[in-house]
């Protein structure tokens, strides 16, 4: 087991060390000049020249790369050019926000998506059953972006239920330090949690209602029921543990996922996270925000995909048995 | 009051930024010695109010001589003195700090103290605009917290994310990608401010910054830029709405010099004759109505509504498609080959036009150009691309027109020479239009005229030979509006700078909500 973790850890400083390595050279190879923000109109060629050796965009490439990669390796990941702080900073505020979105997302992804699913596998083609497969389907085939102003403009600006963006109030709340402004914080976090959630969810459900209708025509759960459990244990206890296998790898796979719809909720409802971050260094060419958040993303995607599989090797004990 | 804000400031030091965020922030933290006045005027002194200087007098022609205010103080408790001054100008002016208003302050030779309260500034000439150089361009600066912060590192200092000022409020907390809190300073020398804290609230959207202030989130939006948001935001009850004069004006600029190689006229666009007669072929209201409806105007030139020069006399090309169509066939692009795209010598009478994917007004107007310009025979194809991308190719001339626009100053004196003078060239002067005569008139208007009504002749003359030289198609002047919301009074937005009189504004005791009160 332990030699299967180092494998896994070193394939994963690997995949992370691509996917910088990757970020760099694109995003050094896009066209536009990292010191012309738009909201910057009278920036001298002397001036842009004085930057350029001032971040070292004046060397060779390579020379860049090396430089950049021996920085990193003493955990320095540069200055944003933009927002004139380290780029480490600029990640922590970010980081914890898309965190706890993604969480929370992921949450509401499990939870709803693995009951629709039980919930349809136990009433095939019932009317239920029909009327919540279309209703996930139209969820699941809904635009991120689009379901998120949608939510927006429903439950925010007309219901006044929610609060139309950020972490937190402004106001009543400047840090998250009491318990009021904790459960604010939670208030914040639901319309864009429920937008990545619900998305997640739909295709979720279609998953599980599939896998629990493979294990309980299964000859365990007739025996199960010939054995007179009651219906509830059959169901939660012989027939969802093994259900529970595919489940399991859409927890890989929804990280990604959620980290890249982040991006959208996070423009639409003012969510200061990686995503939000990510997409405007882009645009402003921050190469060294772009970089940065491309290897904490990366490391958060393979370490989900980590997680995943140790949790596969804890459900299956053939796994683990081989594993090891 | 929660300032609804779609950017956010790059660092809170006046003196290295121009994000126009930047300075809504900084403007209620950081005084200038004197401000603008309302009425926008640029020339003398008459129309400018007291801020950190209590008085001001000339000693001579170029000699102007400021006494600060004993009263005013840093937010730390130390006394703002004339040593404060000379060290700002020292600053802005440094090569190495390169502010980006150095060249606003090249008309000045030098700043120097007479006694703790008494700074003199001495200018090489004498022109109109002395004294709006001398006090609209920096924010006073603390030399007892800055002194010695090597010059180097003012781009990036921590004092630009947690500043102290001498305002009226004083900051509190940066929140990245969130907010900005300052909150009112109660010993402000000028008297408390009324509201107690401001909070610029950040979105990367528009729409949703304007969902913000419906839904109550936010109170304040300082431009709410599409006809359909001021629909809805002045139909809100809880609203008011306040129009004033916008600092933009866009254009469709012709490149004058072949893409990429400045030494050489462009294929089409070195053609005068062919200039005016897309000017001629351009129907500009339309357009503007389709995009703005009624906030904006077309204007006579480039220059925005903000400027005292504006002046719908100014002569221009009128919209004339006969003419223009006219003006084509004599210079030989005519439709031979009847696919509805003039030619000449084999070849189409067509042109790239670069257009940034981030503005979509930008993008609306190129739409509708493409077609106007379609049905006059001329093909034109769009390049869509980032905004850096955008400013890189027009910075290195690799474009054959652009659609841009232009946020400016309250007067023509410090942008205009930077865009459509030879001055420019390498810089804003994207399309390499130059016109000695221009060039003279601006000088004039600039350095020499003795009074407003000289300038404004010489600006006028300039504006009517540059019209005639069609180096663009100047599309619309924007006019604004913000939306406040109506618990608060006695709201005065000053159009170049819509925060700089928000010291004033208040809300009515009986008006006041839990949120109003709560205090930091």
């Amino acid at each position: 087991m332990i030699a299967w973790v180092v494998r896994r850890v070193a394939a994963s400083v690997a995949i992370i060390w691509a996917v910088v390595t990757l970020t760099f050279f694109v995003i050094h190879a896009a066209r536009g000049s990292p010191f012309l923000p738009e909201q910057s109109q009278s920036v001298s060629p002397e001036t842009l020249d004085r930057l350029r050796r001032q971040f070292g965009l004046d060397r060779s490439l390579p020379e860049q790369y090396v430089l950049y990669l021996r920085n990193l390796a003493r955990g320095e990941l540069g200055e944003s050019f933009v927002l004139r702080r380290p780029v480490a900073d600029a990640l922590a505020d970010a980081m914890p926000h898309t965190f706890f979105l993604a969480l929370a997302a992921l949450l509401i992804d499990f939870t709803a998506g693995l009951a629709l699913g039980i919930y349809q596998a136990v009433r095939e083609r019932s009317v239920g059953d029909v009327v919540l497969g279309n209703v996930a389907l139209f969820v699941n085939s809904m635009p991120t972006f689009w379901l998120g102003l949608v939510l927006l403009l429903g439950f925010a600006q007309w219901l006044h239920w929610f609060p139309t963006g950020g972490p937190s109030d402004p106001v009543l709340c400047p840090r998250v330090d009491s318990l009021p402004c904790l459960l604010d914080f939670f208030w914040h976090l639901t319309l864009p949690a429920l937008t990545l959630g619900l998305v997640g969810a739909a295709g979720t459900a279609r998953f599980q209602r599939a896998a629990m209708l493979e294990v309980i025509r299964q000859e365990y759960v007739r025996t199960a029921r010939a054995k007179g459990l009651r219906e509830g244990r059959v169901l939660l206890v012989h027939a969802l543990r093994n259900a529970l296998l595919p489940f399991i790898t859409l927890v890989g796979l929804a990280f990604p996922f959620l980290l890249t719809g982040a991006v959208l909720v996070e423009t639409v409802y003012s969510w200061p996270g990686m995503g939000l971050l990510a997409v405007r260094a882009i645009l402003q060419r921050d190469y060294y925000v772009v970089t940065g958040a491309a290897l904490v993303t990366s490391a958060m995607v393979v370490l989900g995909s980590l997680i995943a599989d140790l949790l596969y090797a804890v459900a299956d004990p053939r796994i683990r048995v081989r594993g090891a | 009051m929660v300032i609804a804000a779609t950017g956010e400031p790059d660092i809170l030091l006046p003196p290295v930024s121009e994000f126009a965020t930047t300075r809504d922030v900084t403007e209620p933290i950081f005084l200038k010695l004197a401000d603008l006045g309302l009425s926008g005027n640029t020339v003398g002194d008459e129309d400018f109010q007291p801020q950190l200087a209590q008085r001001w007098e000339w000693d001579a022609p170029t000699t102007l001589v400021f006494h600060l205010d004993p009263r005013a103080h840093w937010q730390d408790g130390q006394a703002v003195t004339a040593a404060d001054v000379a060290f700002t100008y020292d600053v802005y002016t440094d090569t190495v700090v390169n502010s980006p208003f150095r060249s606003s302050l090249r008309h000045i030779a030098a700043v120097t103290t007479r006694d703790s309260l008494t700074v003199v500034f001495r200018f090489r000439q004498r022109y109109p605009e002395m004294f709006y150089d001398a006090v609209y361009h920096m924010r006073i600066m603390p030399a007892h917290l800055l002194r010695e912060l090597p010059r180097d590192q003012w781009r990036s200092t921590p004092f630009g994310r947690a500043p102290v000022g001498d305002g009226p409020y004083r900051f509190v907390a940066w929140k990245a990608g969130q907010s900005i809190e300052l909150a009112a300073d109660s010993t402000f020398f000028l008297g408390r401010p009324h509201i107690r804290r401001l909070i610029f609230r950040f979105t990367p959207d528009q729409q949703v910054a304007v969902i913000q202030l419906l839904a109550g989130d936010a109170d304040v939006i300082e431009v709410l830029i599409t006809p359909d948001n001021v629909e809805r935001a002045c139909a809100d009850a809880k609203l008011a709405c306040y129009p004033y004069k916008g600092s933009a004006y866009g254009y469709v600029g012709f490149n004058l010099a072949a893409p990429g190689d400045s030494t050489k006229p462009h294929p089409l666009f070195g053609d005068r004759d062919l200039r005016r007669a897309l000017v001629l072929a351009t129907d500009r209201e339309r357009p503007l109505h389709n995009v703005f409806g009624d906030l904006a105007r077309v204007p006579p030139g480039p220059m925005s509504q903000l400027w005292w020069v504006w002046d719908p006399e100014i002569r221009e090309l009128p919209y004339d498609s006969a003419q223009a169509a006219r003006l084509l066939t004599r210079l030989g692009w005519i439709d031979s080959d009847g696919d509805g795209i003039r030619d000449k010598d084999g070849r189409e009478l067509s042109f790239r036009l670069l257009v940034p994917t981030t503005s979509a007004i930008r993008r609306q107007y190129a739409r509708l150009l493409q077609e106007e310009f379609r049905t006059a025979g001329v093909d034109v194809q769009l390049d869509e691309v980032d905004f850096t991308l955008f400013n890189e190719r027009a910075r290195a001339g690799r474009f054959d027109a652009l659609l841009t626009t232009w946020n400016t100053d309250p007067t023509p004196s410090s942008g205009f020479p930077q865009i459509w003078t030879k001055a420019g060239f390498g810089r804003s002067n994207y399309g390499r239009y130059f016109n000695p005569q221009v060039d003279q008139l601006v000088d004039r208007a600039v350095t020499s005229a003795m009074n407003r009504d000289q300038a404004r002749r010489a600006w006028r003359s300039a504006f009517e030979i540059l019209n005639q030289d069609a180096p663009g198609i100047f599309l619309f002047a924007t006019e604004n509006v913000a939306a406040v919301n109506k618990r608060f009074t006695d709201v005065t937005i000053r159009p170049d700078s819509w925060m700089a009189l928000v010291r004033t504004w208040r809300v009515p005791p009986d008006r006041l909500t839990d949120r109003d009160r709560v205090e930091r």
